[in-house]
């Protein structure tokens, strides 16, 4: 199976100069957990996640999730939100990303989602955006190629 | 690639009954629900006939998450600006008794500067990825009416070629950015470009003398369901179909859109007149089914043969 047989085919990014309030919008308006950062040519320079913007606002969270200090915490993230809201998603973003090119395939992508402990793989062609990929994306497609195969083999 | 531009896209519901009794409970037969508006069924074309194609738009609510839903599935890729007001929704009414069809038109969400600076951000920058861009179709409310000149000027300094399929106000002001292939929408215009009648072949014929004597290399008027008139600087073509039934021309349109921007795509250029015969094979093939497109290459080459291109002097 081919990368972009399988990948989601929505390219949407944001500059790095967007404001992570907005970032922060545009999750919640088109429903995705993480975003591409582009150059004004489209090509990926970095790549923010739900994950990361909670992760940065509260580096210990993971920590503190299950404690009794969540509470508290969690009026902490409000405040830091607030206050980082028209900062720059730059300051944010994971640099240095992992892609993978629309032409690999699904155990590359698995390989490199599982040993690089990431949630989104953004596809590219010559440096291009042109998708995402995810775990759930890789789950989707070998159960649909199953399905697929066992109805050959009944014809 | 080829990009397509919808700033107004639609979710078609089409209800099919027997007949609409006013003040009762009215049973449906059948129901569907299609993502509609002239970029994307430009796309939609495209993507039948096996490339790549990214659509471009304003999207909205649960309407617009369908619809971006809807088309990732037949293969095209999505980059529209998601506004907050939800996207229009159009229902036919068609009574099968009576063969009555039934339009509600929704009149759509109000686009704010800052849903339209965006757009114009996405649009920038997908250009560098695209080889043409295909501007169609009408525009929402509160868009400034030289929007499509806006997003010519923009492809053109990242040297995209421009397609523009526009009516009115819209159509006549983009021309000034001299796009590389125009042409008005009758249906949406009344049949009347530069405020003159397109009733006759004759007309046609004036009105693309006009459309290239402003700059732009092809212009194409569909005057008759069946019958094209294709000028360029120095020659004059008619375009016409024969012995092919013609079963629904929604689409049409859209689908000789998408047949120039794939030939005008190719890097080698062929013949004028085997492009425009291509462009109206497209036509001819989404003409020749139920649905608004056609749906492999070999619907387009099997219509071919139907097309007569004839040289006027």
């Amino acid at each position: 199976m081919k990368i972009k047989d399988i990948m989601l085919k929505n390219t949407t990014s944001v500059l790095p100069d967007c404001h992570l309030g907005e970032v922060i919008d545009i999750m919640a308006i088109q429903r995705i957990n993480g975003i591409p950062i582009v150059d004004e040519e489209q090509k990926v320079i970095g790549f923010i996640s739900q994950h990361d913007i909670i992760k940065e606002l509260l580096p210990n969270y993971l920590g503190i999730i299950n404690s009794n200090s969540f509470i508290t915490e969690f009026i902490q993230l409000s405040k830091k939100l607030k206050e980082y809201a028209n900062y720059k998603v730059e300051r944010f973003m994971k640099k240095n990303i992992i892609t993978i090119n629309e032409d690999d395939n699904e155990v590359m992508a698995a390989d490199l989602l599982i040993r690089n402990k990431i949630h989104h793989l953004p596809v590219v062609r010559n440096g291009y955006l042109v998708g995402i990929v995810t775990m759930r994306d890789l789950l989707k497609a070998m159960i649909e190629e199953e399905e697929n195969d066992k109805q050959e083999e009944t014809q | 690639m080829i990009t397509t531009v919808t700033l107004n896209p639609a979710l078609d519901i089409t209800m099919e009954l027997n007949q609409l009794v006013s003040n009762q409970y009215n049973s449906v037969k059948k129901v569907s629900r299609i993502p509609g508006g002239k970029g994307i069924n430009i796309s939609k074309a495209i993507t039948a006939f096996g490339l790549d194609t990214m659509s471009l738009g304003f999207l909205g609510g649960h309407a617009g998450h369908f619809i971006a839903e809807q088309l990732r599935e037949v293969g095209i890729t999505t980059n529209f600006w998601h506004i907050e007001e939800e996207t229009r929704t159009n229902v036919i009414i068609i009574e099968q008794n009576q063969k009555i069809h039934t339009l509600l038109s929704d009149p759509g969400p109000r686009i704010s500067q800052r849903d339209l600076d965006r757009f114009m951000s996405i649009f920038s920058r997908v250009m560098a990825q695209s080889r043409i861009v295909a501007l169609s179709g009408s525009v929402p409310k509160d868009v400034p009416d030289d929007i499509y000149y806006q997003l010519i000027e923009l492809a053109h300094q990242k040297n995209v070629q421009t397609i523009l399929d526009a009516s009115g106000i819209y159509f006549e002001k983009a021309l000034e950015a001299k796009p590389l292939l125009a042409k008005p929408d009758l249906r949406a215009s009344g049949n009347r470009v530069f405020n003159k009648p397109v009733d006759s072949q004759e007309n046609a014929i004036k009105i693309a003398h006009e459309i290239v004597n402003r700059g732009i290399q092809i212009a194409v008027i569909s005057y008759q369901d069946t019958k094209d008139i294709i000028a360029t600087s120095d020659k004059v073509w008619l375009a016409e179909t024969i012995n092919k039934q013609i079963v629904n021309i929604i689409g049409t349109a859209e689908a000789i859109i998408a047949g120039f921007a794939i030939k005008l795509m190719e890097e080698k250029k062929e013949d004028m007149s085997d492009i425009i015969k291509f462009a109206m094979a497209c036509g001819l093939a989404s003409a020749s089914t139920d649905e608004e497109e056609f749906h492999t290459k070999d619907d387009v080459i099997r219509c071919l043969p139907c097309i007569k291109v004839t040289k006027l002097n």
